[in-house]
């Protein structure tokens, strides 16, 4: 399959690219590691006009942190956050997540950025041309019909992106930039909910940053990814938690958030009334398992049947928070 | 596109420097076997999830198919052509034809290079070792376990 036309921009400063995108007018899309643009762009799902490599520019690249946050700048490679010993210590569920995308060569080459502002996906769009050829477009392809949903009015395409929940349940938020501007937003916020249009990020910004808060006192994450392969697949549900305990093992707060089940990372927002305050019980666990189940909103246009994927939502969250637990040293 | 321009672009590949003349939006892949004639990296799905594009770029293993000829300049690449020294072979190749762990032949230089990266950053891999790396390498015929048992065999 070979990629349609574009013309190559190659900034090697970030002041540089902004002014690009600027000059640009928007026209500019950002290639990051590309695992997730260049197969939209051979099955014809989208047409840049430009491609602007962020692959230079170094000050996008690596791990920092200091007394109350790590940073990671957006153009880090999936592999440095998985095998990172600070990461795996203080905040295992990303690096979990980063180590559970695709497959090794892919996450060589994959960010943390275009992991996040990745489309999302659907059994009926995410083909070839010639496959789509057959039918009229659907309404992520900006048309009006819906074929996983015949008859709906909205498009439900699923967000699988692994560090979007992650990130989410250990409050990160991200560093949005533009020419002569900057700011920092709760990665939640990064998501319309919309299948259309996913991903809330100006025509002329970059994520140029992920900004983690370091939680105090004790407390361990996890992230479990439920899929078909244990490599190269796009998990059909995950789910990501945290959890915080005091001395006496009780919940001082929880986070429960859902990836694959809906155009955006689902917060299990019940968690926090169930679990506060008490011990990490399995009626409790079972409670938010439920309250996930409700929120999953799931539809027949990924690998397996929506009632499958959504009865694995209440499996799933419940191995997030058990292993969260279990990680508290 | 009307106005897409071509680029002199220049690329080390094997040890070798090589000047190409090319449109920005050909990928790694169809400059190495259309333009430089190293056919022995292979187009499977050429959507990153077949891994017989696989090549090393400065020693780690990438998918050529979705990576930028253009963007692959100032990297050394290794591909297939690139393992063995005169007429010869590497040793992973050779276990490879050792064990059988060949038969089309189609995944096979993307499991070997997978491998040489594995084993150049982790001499003695555990058999799991072994399998989380050629994870993202497909293979429809051999089956894996000759292929792992070649890549243990080449960590003696
Ligand atoms: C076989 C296969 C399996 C995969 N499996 C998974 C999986 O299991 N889980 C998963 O999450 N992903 C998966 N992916 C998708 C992809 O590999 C990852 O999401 C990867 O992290 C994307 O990052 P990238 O740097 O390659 O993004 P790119 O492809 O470069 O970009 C993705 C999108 O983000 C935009 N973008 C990139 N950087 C920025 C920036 N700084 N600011 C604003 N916008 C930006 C791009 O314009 C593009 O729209 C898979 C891909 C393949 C081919
Ligand atoms: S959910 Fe419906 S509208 Fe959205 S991509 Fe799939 S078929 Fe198209
Ligand atoms: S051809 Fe590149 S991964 Fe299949
Ligand atoms: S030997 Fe045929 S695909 Fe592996």
């Amino acid at each position: 399959m070979r990629l349609p036309s574009f013309n190559y921009l190659e900034p090697i400063t970030l002041t540089d690219a902004l002014n690009l995108m600027e000059e640009y007018h928007g026209r500019a899309q950002p290639l990051a590691g590309g695992t997730e643009l260049l197969p939209r762009m051979k099955l014809g799902l989208t047409h840049p006009t430009y491609l602007m490599s962020l692959k230079e520019i170094h000050e996008l690249k690596g791990i920092k942190s200091n007394k109350n946050e790590l940073y990671i700048g957006g153009m880090t490679s999936l592999r440095e956050i998985f095998l990172s010993t600070l990461l795996q210590q203080k905040f295992l569920a990303i690096s979990e997540a980063a180590g559970s995308v695709a497959a090794p060569p892919l996450r060589n080459m994959g960010t943390i950025a275009g992991n996040l502002c990745q489309d999302t996906r659907c059994f009926f769009y995410n083909q070839s041309y010639f496959w789509r050829r057959g039918l009229k477009p659907c309404f992520k392809a900006g048309g009006n019909v819906c074929y996983a949903v015949p008859g709906s009015k909205k498009c439900f395409s699923v967000y699988q992106g692994d560090l979007a929940p992650a990130l989410i349940a250990f409050n990160a938020k991200v560093r949005i930039e533009k020419k002569g501007s900057s700011r920092i937003i709760p990665i939640e916020e990064l998501f319309s909910g919309k299948g259309e249009k996913p991903i809330v990020i100006a025509d002329d910004e970059l994520l140029t940053q992920v900004i983690v808060p370091i939680p105090e006192g004790i407390y361990g994450s996890s992230y479990r990814k439920f899929r078909l392969r244990n490599a190269l697949d796009y998990p059909l549900v995950s789910a990501a938690a945290f959890l915080a305990i005091d001395s006496e093992k009780k919940v001082k707060s929880v986070k429960v958030v859902l990836g694959a089940a809906g155009p955006a990372p689902v917060i299990v927002k019940e968690a926090e009334d169930i679990l506060k305050g008490k011990k990490v019980e399995e009626s409790a666990i079972n409670e938010i398992a439920e309250a996930a189940y409700k929120r999953a909103q799931m539809v027949d246009n990924l690998g397996l049947p929506a009632s499958y994927r959504k009865k694995m939502v209440r499996v799933f969250t419940k191995r997030a928070i058990e292993n969260a637990f279990n990680s508290i040293k | 596109m009307k106005g897409m321009k071509k680029e002199l672009i220049t690329l080390r590949v094997n040890n070798e420097d090589y000047e190409i003349f090319t449109y920005p939006n050909k990928t790694l892949l169809e400059v190495l076997r259309e333009d430089l004639m190293l056919t022995g990296t292979k187009e499977g799905c050429s959507e990153g999830a077949c891994g017989t594009c696989t090549v090393l770029m400065d020693g780690k293993p990438i998918r050529s198919c979705l990576m930028l000829a253009v963007e692959a300049q100032g990297k050394d690449i290794t591909t297939i052509e690139g393992l063995s020294e005169d007429d010869e072979l590497h040793p992973i190749q050779k276990n490879f034809i050792e064990q059988g762990a060949i038969q089309c032949g189609f995944c096979t230089p993307g499991m070997i290079l997978t491998a040489k990266a594995l084993l150049d950053e982790n001499p003695r891999p555990t058999e799991d070792d072994i399998k989380v790396a050629i994870s993202g390498n497909v293979c429809r015929c051999t089956g894996y376990a000759k292929i792992v048992k070649a890549i243990k065999e080449s960590s003696k």
